[in-house]
């Protein structure tokens, strides 16, 4: 991060922009309403405060596909590219009927058909055709997911940066595990380290985790408990994550840990593999069922790009995941979770770029070892 | 929760520990009664505050990225004391949900999960039941005819909204644990505060302190602004007012610089809110002491107005007598907002919503409102703080328990 907020590269900028063009072309939407902050960043190249959690839906940027003009949400131009004039940017507001009259005059001039929405709400879903009279609106997210699905080289170096954050927080992690340290303790651990490198913003929060039937109920760690380190970071609004699990301690009775281990990279290791160009997201559903492992609640893989991004792999989507291709540009975090109910679990969590001739594994922190 | 108050907040009788089974009673007949009093049969809730008020569940927020895709969602069906949860996270046996209301993760921003949910969501609502939602994603949007029985379907965050303004001894107990936990951690930035380091070094003390002393989150990517002496130096607005708050970077700071300090942490699932002003590694001028003491005029006769049935022009009124008949507030923003599962939520006071908006907004007792003015001095930067409020029949009470140093002393 640098001592100024600039926008997104150039390059970036119009690489996406280029990719969203064209999916507005497929798509037939005259013009895009985001309310999404990913969405609003992918198509403006315009950092914006990061806070945690679900916001509401409102207009914070708008798309035209006529003459490729981005509308934006912010006060100041601070971080706002050359190609967004200041007549481009709107303020905030607390009152809705000005974000009508915003889109209802650039909708004037453009005399859209088809609006595509990434979300709305009751209450936009009142207002905003009272703004776009005569258009029909409709969901804009395929065509989001369309443009975001696949990366450009630069948005894999901008996740490659991310990756190598969280594995140096997950590294600091690693150093201050021992008995008596507690779950927060190492959150608090991993946050510092990810702030000194000049990253402010986790993906997750939920880093340290005791994966034993035993768990204290505070979080402390004991000789012997496995612990699992989920690292995610947001650097320049990519994520990067990273997952591991390790023993506190080295010495003593495994009582099943090893043989745990042993699991855990056997089915990464199959995971790895279905991560082929041409294959399916379901492939990785096949990969647990392969290695004989229940999959877990969470995804089995989700896409990494600003944000959570398409696609989301887990067996509550199974004609989802088996209609997913697997194309080259498509980077995916996958876990591989196994777990034994007397024993506790072990889970890991890799980012992975499909590449032409294969899979490309952007994480290369270790793994814990009994040695 | 253990925690020591020396300010005012320590006369405050709240229940420690908290009684979450006795908060989630109380929060479940508020919104049934709501439901009853609007002709709602069900409500749909996605937006994550609005699930930890009707399910009692807390998770430490993620990115937003993330958290729009692995999100738990809640329904809510009239005459069924026990709300329904959609979630990815463990299941929590301390939340006191049934087994047959406890379901596994639902996925609303893809058609698939959609259509899935759409099924669960019939077995739990009769067809034709009148269903509201606090937000509708794409796929929901693309399946309006599958879900909804009507388009646009009725609004969940109005009730919400109204179910949530005032907080019970639980909720204020809560939320000023998490006041608590951001002020200690701050205590240890701001001794450490020298020039050199850089702002998000800053951030790195603060994050690794709020998580140690129990934070669920950080819910603000903390902003240590540097406020320059005129408005020219700061970036262009639409409005002319100050840009602010304005993002961290690895920005060295200098002796003197200014810093306005705003973030909030997430604790029992409320959100706490912390702003002071701070100088660099040194004293405040004399054209700076009377900065503050003008911000603590306008914080003042807005403590001294405020309680249970006053409007927001109440406030705003006295606090513009005070700073030469202008809004001593940012254009964009406002004098106050609520504080609760939210980190600003309504009430708003002094927005652009504009005076009739103000003076329908009655304050009620068990409300909680952060009062931030801003004391601009065009030539010599400005002064801002926030004091967090809980609004009672005889008055309000401070929950901020924070001095104002270098200022004031």
């Amino acid at each position: 991060m640098a001592a100024e907020t600039l926008p997104d590269p150039e390059p970036l900028r119009v690489a996406r922009r280029d990719r969203l063009r064209a999916a507005m072309d497929k798509h037939e939407l005259d013009l895009l309403v985001l309310g999404r902050v990913a969405n609003i960043r992918y198509a403006s190249g315009v950092p914006v405060l990061w806070n945690a959690g679900t916001r509401p839906f409102g207009p914070g940027c708008v798309i035209a596909r006529a003459t490729d003009d981005v509308y934006v949400l912010s006060t100041w131009d601070e971080g706002v590219p050359k190609e967004i004039p200041h007549d481009h940017l709107f303020g905030i507001t607390w009152n809705p009927m000005n974000y009508v009259e915003v889109v209802k005059t650039i909708a004037a001039e453009l005399k859209p058909r088809r609006v595509g929405t990434d979300a709305n709400s009751p209450l936009f879903a009142q207002l905003l055709p009272m703004a776009l009279e005569g258009a029909e609106i409709v969901d804009g997210g395929p065509a989001l997911r369309d443009a975001r699905r696949i990366k450009v080289a630069d948005e894999v170096d901008a996740i490659r940066r991310a990756v190598a954050v969280a594995e140096r927080g997950l590294e600091k992690v690693i150093a201050e595990i021992e008995p008596g340290a507690t779950e927060r303790s190492l959150t608090g651990a991993f946050m510092d380290a990810m702030a000194s490198e000049g990253v402010t913003t986790p993906a997750t929060q939920d880093v340290v985790r005791v994966m034993m039937p035993s768990r204290h109920p505070d979080g402390v760690l004991a000789a012997g408990d496995l612990v699992r380190i989920d690292g995610g970071v947001v650097v320049d609004g990519y994520s990067g994550d990273v997952g591991r699990t390790w023993r506190v301690g080295s010495a003593g009775d495994y009582s099943g840990a090893t043989e745990l281990f042993r699991r855990g990279d056997d089915l990464r290791a199959r995971l790895l593999e279905a991560c082929r160009p041409g294959g399916r997201g379901g492939d990785l559903l096949e990969a647990y069922r392969l290695a004989g492992e229940a999959a877990p609640t969470r995804p089995v893989a989700y896409g990494l790009g600003l944000g959570f991004d398409d696609p989301v792999i887990t067996p509550d989507l199974p004609l989802t995941a088996g209609a997913e291709p697997l194309d080259p540009g498509v980077v995916i975090a996958v876990s591989a979770v196994v777990a034994d109910g007397h024993v506790g679990a072990v889970a890991s969590r890799d980012v992975v770029q499909i590449t032409e001739t294969g899979p490309e594994v952007l994480t290369t922190s270790p793994f814990w070892n009994p040695a | 929760m253990v925690d020591v108050f020396t300010g005012e907040s320590s006369e405050l009788d709240l229940p420690s520990p908290p009684d979450h089974d006795r908060m989630q009673r109380e929060r479940g007949l508020k919104i049934r009664s709501k439901m009853d009093e609007t002709g709602i049969d069900a409500m749909v809730l996605l937006a994550n505050a609005n699930v930890t008020y009707a399910t009692g569940a807390t998770w430490p927020l993620s990115d937003a990225g993330r958290g729009n895709v692995e999100r738990p969602v809640a329904v809510v069906v009239a005459g069924d004391e026990m709300p329904h949860l959609f979630t990815p996270y463990e299941a929590a046996a301390t939340l006191g949900i049934d087994a047959d209301h406890f379901h596994g993760p639902t996925y609303l921003d893809a058609e698939e999960g959609v259509a899935r949910f759409a099924d669960a969501l019939a077995e739990l609502v009769s067809s034709g039941a009148t269903v509201a939602v606090d937000e509708i994603t794409g796929a929901m949007h693309g399946a309006k005819q599958q879900i909804f029985s009507a388009w646009p379907p009725r609004s969940a965050s109005d009730v919400m909204r109204d179910v949530r303004v005032t907080k019970s001894p639980e909720e204020l107990a809560l939320l000023r644990h998490g006041l608590w936990i951001t002020e200690q951690a701050m205590a240890e930035v701001q001794s450490a505060l020298v020039p050199g380091a850089r702002q998000t070094d800053l951030t790195a003390t603060f994050l690794h302190r709020v998580f140690e002393l129990g934070a669920e989150a950080n819910v603000l990517d903390p902003i240590w602004q540097v406020m320059p002496d005129v408005k020219a130096e700061l970036p262009w607005t639409t409005h002319g007012d100050v840009a602010c708050p304005l993002l961290t970077t690895e920005r060295v700071l200098d002796e003197g610089d200014v810093l306005w300090v705003d973030t909030g942490i997430q604790y029992g699932g409320f959100h706490s809110d912390f702003g002071r002003t701070w100088i660099v590694g040194g004293e405040p001028s004399e054209r700076q002491q009377a900065q503050y003491e003008k911000w603590r005029e306008v914080d003042d006769v807005v403590r001294s107005v405020a309680r249970a049935g006053v409007t927001a022009s109440e406030l705003t009124a006295p606090a513009r007598a005070v700073f030469d008949g202008q809004d001593p507030w940012m254009a964009h923003f406002y004098l106050g907002h609520g504080l609760g599962l939210d980190l600003a939520e309504p009430p708003y006071v002094g927005t652009d919503l504009g005076e009739r908006y103000d003076n329908r907004q009655v304050l009620e007792a068990g409300t909680v409102i952060v009062i931030e003015p801003v004391i601009w001095d065009e030539g010599h930067s400005g002064y801002r703080s926030e004091n967090v409020y809980v609004i009672t029949d005889e008055g309000c009470v401070c929950l901020t328990d924070y001095p104002y140093d270098p200022y004031g002393r």
